[in-house]
């Protein structure tokens, strides 16, 4: 089929997204295969940040291959009056890679109005040791969560805020402030953003899954801070809330009880003292600073080679 | 009818036992299977019984030597997964009583099972608490 130079460009920008994106999806499933191997006793929080890496990874690998290599190789390489035509295959994934994008919008928009429901409320306490404000919801379900992606808030149902002791109420605020600390509802809105290996497909849900699981951990240590008692007490107030009967579910929150079946391994993860205060050791910025400028210089070097081949790759594909 | 179907994939008590040694000791030909079953059996009621279960499709069998070796086709685990799905299949397939009357004793089952979860944690943070403030754990 002979396609206009714009469509061309469109349709070469769309597949190599969709094409990008499943290699790097696959490359991610498998990572993410080897280090669950491996992942026995790990930091929580270095956990939850590759998990998020391999899961937002396709996405931005494929958009920086169709931003940075394949739309300026054909525009700097593709004679603008030549009419050629493009193959069925490249058409179709052209779709795919336009429905994919789609779907992975329409699942970030639908969160993002689902969640919106328990923000607003008009009455607010201050409560915990630290007088975090809390709005009070009203929801069938117990309900105690930060809420919000761009002013994450904590709300709560008053049957939580009654079962809870004052010691465990502040453990459970900690928690739930760590996470705002950790923007892990940014997080779920980009993932929910993010395209998944195939259109409705359901590929890369378990990264977000097990994200979620180590980003309670992860809240966990923080909220503790490697307190014995605040870890018995943000224990018993898991349980106390468990008792209560299943959470509401709110796709942008960052909910105190998380994922329900892996309640038994945090308590248990609590008891088994001490649990480290969630700081950040160990990092060396200076090496990612020096591996992202020769990262760069590689890149920048290659880069007209890089081009040629693309765009052979790209001819190749199209015809 | 998918309930007497599976009803009719049971597997007879030799026919278990006969399983559970191909799983536990791996694939065999009739002498073989026949003496890891601990107890005396004719040579022809193993081989009856090994052809009943490759005929039923639960074992895989190739020639060599002039004796046919028998392997299960399903793993352990699989087999247990088959087996539970087709009894819950069957249920779900049958009259809306039997339907409701799965789905309710499902209910009740993880209920009590999470009772008794959270009980079991609560009893680990009282032991905590009370390690925590001097006293020996219970």
């Amino acid at each position: 089929m002979n396609l206009p130079y714009g469509a061309r460009l469109a349709s070469i920008a769309a597949a190599s997204f969709f094409a990008v994106n499943l290699a790097a999806g696959a490359v991610s499933l498998a990572l993410e295969r080897i280090l669950r191997r491996r992942s026995n006793g790990c930091d929580p929080r270095r956990a939850a940040a590759i998990l998020l890496a391999l899961r937002l990874g396709p996405g931005a690998v494929a958009l920086a291959a169709v931003a940075i290599l394949c739309v300026p190789s054909f525009l700097v390489l593709e004679p603008a009056e030549t009419g050629e035509s493009a193959s069925v295959v490249c058409l179709a994934m052209a779709i795919l890679g336009v429905v994919l994008t789609a779907a992975g919008a329409a699942r970030g928009a639908t969160a993002w109005l689902r969640s919106r429901g328990f923000e607003g409320s008009s009455e607010t306490l201050r409560l915990g040791a630290r007088r975090f404000p809390v709005r009070i919801v009203k929801s069938q379900r117990p309900l105690l969560a930060l809420v919000g992606v761009a002013r994450p808030r904590l709300v709560a149902t008053r049957a939580v805020l009654r079962a809870l002791k004052p010691a465990e109420l502040d453990a459970a605020l900690r928690h739930e402030r760590a996470h705002a600390v950790s923007r892990d509802n940014s997080k779920r809105l980009l993932m929910a953003l993010a395209p998944d290996l195939v259109p409705f497909g359901a590929g890369l849900r378990g990264l977000e899954r097990s994200w979620a699981r180590y980003a309670e951990r992860a809240a966990d240590d923080r909220a503790v801070a490697g307190s014995a008692r605040r870890s018995v007490a943000l224990a018993a107030a898991l349980v106390r809330v468990a008792r209560l009967g299943a959470a509401a579910p709110i796709p942008l929150a960052a909910s105190l009880m998380g994922d329900a079946a892996d309640l038994e391994a945090r308590v248990e993860r609590l008891l088994r003292a001490p649990l480290p205060a969630g700081n950040r050791s160990g990092r060396q910025p200076w090496l990612w600073a020096l591996a992202s400028v020769a990262a760069t210089t590689a890149v920048c070097a290659a880069y007209p080679v890089l081009l040629i081949t693309v765009h052979e790759l790209l001819e190749r594909f199209m015809d | 009818m998918r309930w007497f179907k599976a009803q009719s994939d049971e597997l007879g008590h030799l026919e278990n036992t006969v399983m559970e040694a191909l799983w536990r000791h791996g694939e065999g030909n009739v002498r073989e299977v026949g003496a890891r079953l601990g107890r005396p059996l004719a040579y022809t009621t193993v081989m009856t019984t090994l052809d009943r279960l490759y005929k039923k499709g639960f074992l895989e069998r190739r020639k060599q030597d002039r004796a046919f070796v028998y392997s299960p086709r399903y793993s352990e685990t699989q087999w247990e997964r088959k087996r539970a799905g087709e009894f819950l299949a069957g249920y779900l397939s049958g009259p809306r009583t039997s339907r409701d009357l799965l789905i309710s004793c499902l209910v009740d089952a993880a209920g009590e099972r999470d009772s008794a979860l959270l009980d079991e944690l609560e009893r680990k943070i009282r032991s905590k608490r009370k390690e925590l403030s001097g006293g020996r754990p219970s």
